[in-house]
């Protein structure tokens, strides 16, 4: 299968001015497109892919020039070009970029036909008419039905889904050669990013383009990706075919990189982590920029960069692994990770005592919305018991994290009870009620960055529930207990005096942790705590709250949205809808027997990092029109021990059926 | 290390290909940002050379105003008798000339400044600091809102020039009087200026996580909010000093500000303006200094607020 080259890019080197100083975003990265096919760059933030692909539009931000190497389309070298006119040339007809954030790549307040109607009477000079035609054409291209009448709508008026359908139809609408997707699906919901992926593979076959995808997401890759380049501190360290990437990987990183995901993992172990936090760009790098965060890094990793060495004719790694000196110290490695696979662990089978810790009574609430009410919740039952961890999955909007700030009280209800220890918390508490229960329930924010406050020192903002609740007596104590807060979550007790600012995401995450468990509580909420991190570190921190939870006995309601991290860290599992539970069982439980066609089309379209999986997968799209309210009511009932479902009684049955079927 | 650049890998040394020791302070140290706030605001205020000598300008002019009764020996209210001394055009003895009797102007003009520097900068001490303090009760007790608002459109719908004339005609003239008539016309402005803010602050997850720790409301406000909305303060400070000099100019300008036997920028303007027609320099002097002054201010606020954006931060 030869097939035409339709892009290259040679030893590109990128740099930035960042205050004063300059950094090196891109170090040498070299990547071939072929035509019809789809590359897809993988790594980390900061690992400088989304900064390369944005040179091959010459739409670098301000600061940043290409220092170096060639990109060559169609036999040009487009590196060279200097000015605007020349970018003009290739940019949205040759090569068309889709951003991450829908939003942002819109005009809010022209109508969406218009805007795409603008981009092609301006490419082509087609006339008003019959651009207006071709816009519709477009609109309908990319799955948005009743065009006519979408097209004179404004952005605020689509979904987020919707609204990336309408991005994709301004990119390809001069019929570029090239699509490069930013991270097109990360903002969006799985059930929705399923449909887009399978959007753009359909638009690719027709209109036969060669798509670069940039992503930190490996199910991601997996289900769209013909090749896989894997990029790490600004070079690309492996490249080959999907099943070669995920298969057969052969950088220490890449491995690294797979084995901390938590799809992979075994439930009760520890989830394999890489340590610390992708290099500074400041510095110059040494050698294999990954060897500082490999435990089996070489000698040679620290002195001398790695060429790349070929593994088969289209897999190629840059690593010293692969040389021929070294396969000594391949097998000895090899032998350990076999050790590695057969000290199997323990599965302690979660808590032995089963009080209930925290139960939740018809909760429902109410927000105004102008004149409009509407409810986030609505009617939520559900108890949680001590040692166990208990997740809320959902889209966006379903209401999981208002229950959290609603058991965490700060957030109001409009009815029903939340009791917590068996007292109703649900109404105004003494002063002295609500101090004991504030340092017993604590909770752990999504982001890291805008959870800590900037203007103090990471000292303060450990102590503060310490001060908050005088839990010591005189200043040594205070300094002695922030600094095993500190220890339990992996940072040396000189990290004390620094700011926040001075610390990476996932060590951020861990000051946040640390500030919650140093007031010793019982219960804590963890809402999305690690869905802002990267792949290696968010396996630090599950690890983190795996260990914590273990060392202090705690109990956590865990917010999220990823399924394969709600099943590895999770003993029962409920699944939101537009603000009702429609379906609670055990994580095992669940993912065996999902009833509810929203928990089916939820673990459907996760993605799973296995190429052959993910390409045999048909995605279905949950409807809520397939039940039938009308006369028959849905009500909350357990279809079978501790498996709860909400449907009627006709459902209830089917689901029974299948159930019995099932076992 | 030039002969560590092999190009050929075929004969490396063995020892190379064995473990290396995994140092676990090297992996925590990797990969943090060197920003930091006050750093970045203050060298992007000092990147323009514009903003350095407007700086340099503020500085030098506010520092010879202090030091100028040291220095000098010119008395500005010593009148003369003599005639030939009256309106005398600028020369080396009087460098500004001399006013209808015979008062040194370059003396007067600096000891007004001097005045009016003094008021302006009780006026912004005094109107932002009860704006930061009213402002964050106002953002945090939302009750209050009604009361607030009353108040706030009340005071800011009457022009201030009126509200103004009244407090001077009632009460005495004297700076006491005019501090009072700018600082309550003025703190309500600041106020909900800084309520605003802190009501954006307020739902910033960090605040909400003190919330959850019990933190009491004052050290949220002191701690959390203050320190994040400091360089506002500040701004605001420097553009109120203008605008109170101004205002100072103005209501004594039409007489009803300080007693016109104290040498302010604004009676100086004042007096000079009787003689325009035909000393015109008596009224330009004072004028062009009060100039310098609110613009550099105007300047400097203005910058600083464009360099505290960390949008600005490149």
């Amino acid at each position: 299968m030869k097939r035409e080259k339709v892009f290259e890019a040679q030893n590109v080197e990128i740099k930035f001015n960042l205050r004063g100083k300059t950094l090196t975003a891109v170090r040498g990265a070299s990547i071939d497109l072929y035509q019809g096919e789809t590359l897809a760059i993988v790594g980390e933030s900061g690992c400088g892919k989304s900064v390369f692909a944005k040179s091959f539009l010459g739409v670098l931000d301000k600061n940043g020039w290409v220092s170096g190497g060639h990109m060559l389309l169609d036999g040009v070298d487009i590196a060279q070009y200097k000015t605007e006119k020349e970018w003009l040339k290739i940019r949205g007809k040759k090569i068309a970029m889709v951003f991450q954030d829908p939003m942002t790549s819109l005009n809010p307040v022209k109508t969406i036909g218009e805007q795409i109607r603008e981009v092609i009477a301006w490419h082509f000079g087609t006339d008003k008419e019959a651009s207006k035609q071709q816009a519709i054409e477009l609109l309908y291209q990319v799955g948005i039905d009743n065009a006519e009448a979408r097209y004179k709508q404004y952005p605020h008026e689509f979904s987020g889904g919707m609204r990336q359908r309408v991005v994709i139809a301004t990119a390809i609408a001069c019929r570029p050669k090239i699509l490069i997707c930013d991270e097109p699906t990360t903002a969006l919901d799985v059930t929705v990013q399923a449909q887009i992926l399978q959007l753009i593979k359909k638009l690719q076959q027709d209109l036969n383009m060669s798509v670069i995808y940039i992503t930190h997401d490996l199910g991601v890759v997996a289900s769209v990706a013909d090749r896989v380049a894997v990029m790490y501190a600004g070079q690309i360290v492996e490249y080959g075919l999907v099943n070669e990437i995920f298969k057969d990987a052969r950088h220490p990183y890449t491995e690294a990189l797979l084995l901390s995901l938590p799809q992979l993992a075994v439930k009760g172990s520890d989830l394999q982590s890489i340590k610390g936090s992708p290099p500074n760009l400041y510095k110059e790098i040494k050698g294999d920029a990954f060897a500082p965060r490999n435990p089996d890094a070489m000698k040679i990793d620290y002195e001398i960069e790695p060429p790349f060495f070929k593994v088969t004719d289209t897999h190629y790694a840059k690593t010293w692994l692969l040389h021929e000196q070294a396969r000594g110290y391949v097998k000895e490695l090899s032998k350990k990770q076999e050790e590695r696979v057969k000290a199997t662990p323990e599965v302690d089978s979660g808590s032995s005592e089963k009080g209930v810790l925290v139960s939740l009574r018809n909760v429902t609430v109410d927000f105004k919305l102008g004149r409009k009410k509407f409810s986030a919740v609505k009617d939520v039952t559900f108890d949680i018991y001590r040692g166990e961890t208990f997740s809320l999955v959902g889209e966006s909007g379903s209401g999981k994290t208002t229950i959290g700030k609603a058991i965490m009280k700060i957030c109001h209800t409009s009815g029903g009870d939340i009791f917590y220890k068996g007292k109703n918390i649900n109404k105004k508490l003494s002063g002295a009620e609500l101090t004991r229960f504030r340092r017993q329930v604590q909770m752990i924010f999504q982001d890291p960055m805008a959870s800590l406050n900037e203007r103090a020192k990471v000292d303060y903002i450990i102590s503060e529930g310490l001060y908050n609740f005088r839990l010591f007596t005189d200043e040594q104590e205070r300094k002695r207990k922030v600094a095993e807060a500190m220890r339990s979550v992996g940072l040396s007790n000189e990290h004390a005096t620094r700011f926040p600012h001075e610390f990476s995401g996932g060590q951020r995450q861990r000051i946040g942790i640390a500030r919650s468990v140093v007031v010793e509580p019982e219960f804590i909420i963890a809402d999305e705590p690690v869905s802002a991190l990267d792949v290696s570190i968010r396996a630090q921190v599950i690890n983190l709250l795996n260990q914590l939870k273990k060392d202090k006995g705690l109990t956590y309601l865990f917010i999220a949205h990823d399924l394969s991290v709600v099943r590895f860290i999770s003993d029962r599992i409920a699944v939101m809808y537009k603000g009702r539970i429609v379906e609670l069982a055990g994580s095992e439980e669940l993912f065996a027997h999902p009833l509810h066609p929203y928990t089916i089309a939820l673990l459907q379209a996760a993605p799973i990092p296995d190429p052959d999986i993910e390409r045999e997968k048909r995605v279905i799209a949950y409807d809520p029109s397939v039940h039938d309210y009308v006369t028959d009511k849905p009500f909350w009932a357990e279809v079978a021990p501790g498996h709860f479902v909400w449907a009627n009684s006709h459902e209830m049955a089917m689901y029974e059926e299948r159930l019995a079927k099932l076992k | 290390m030039e002969a560590r650049q092999v190009t050929d890998f075929h004969c490396l040394p063995d020892d190379l290909f064995t473990r290396a020791d995994f140092r676990e302070d090297l992996v925590e140290e990797t990969g943090f940002s060197d920003y930091s706030y006050w750093g970045s605001t203050i060298r992007t205020f000092f990147k323009s050379p514009f903003v350095k000598v407007t700086v340099v300008a503020v500085l030098a002019l506010v520092t010879f105003t202090i030091i100028f009764p040291y220095i000098s020996d010119a008395d500005p209210y010593k009148v003369s008798l003599s005639v030939k001394d009256w309106n005398q055009p600028p020369s080396e003895e009087h460098p500004f000339g001399t006013d209808g009797v015979g008062r040194d102007i370059w003396a007067r003009v600096w000891y007004g400044t001097r005045t009016s520097l003094v008021l302006a900068g009780i006026v912004a001490v005094l109107e932002v600091g009860i704006g930061v303090i009213v402002g964050a009760i106002w953002g945090y007790y939302k009750q209050l809102d009604t009361l607030m608002f009353g108040i706030y459109n009340t005071i800011t719908n009457i022009p201030s020039t009126i509200y103004l004339v009244l407090i001077a005609y009632v009460m005495k003239p004297s700076i006491l009087t005019i501090i009072i008539a700018l600082v309550s016309s003025g703190w309500i402005r600041e106020a909900r200026w800084f309520r605003n803010r802190i009501l954006a602050l307020r739902e910033a997850d960090y605040n909400v996580a003190s919330t959850c720790l019990k933190t009491p409301v004052t050290r949220i406000v002191s701690r959390n909010i203050v320190p994040h909305i400091m360089s506002l303060i500040i701004m605001d400070a420097a553009l109120t000093i203008p605008a109170s000099i101004g205002s100072e100019v103005f209501l004594s300008y039409i007489g009803l500000g300080i007693p016109a036997e104290m040498v302010t920028l604004g009676n100086l303007v004042n007096q000079g303006r009787s003689a325009f027609l035909v000393y015109p320099y008596q009224m330009l002097f004072p004028t062009a200094i009060l100039c310098v002054i609110t613009v550099s201010f105007y300047i400097i606020g203005n910058k600083f607020a464009d360099a505290s954006d960390p949008r600005n931060h490149v």
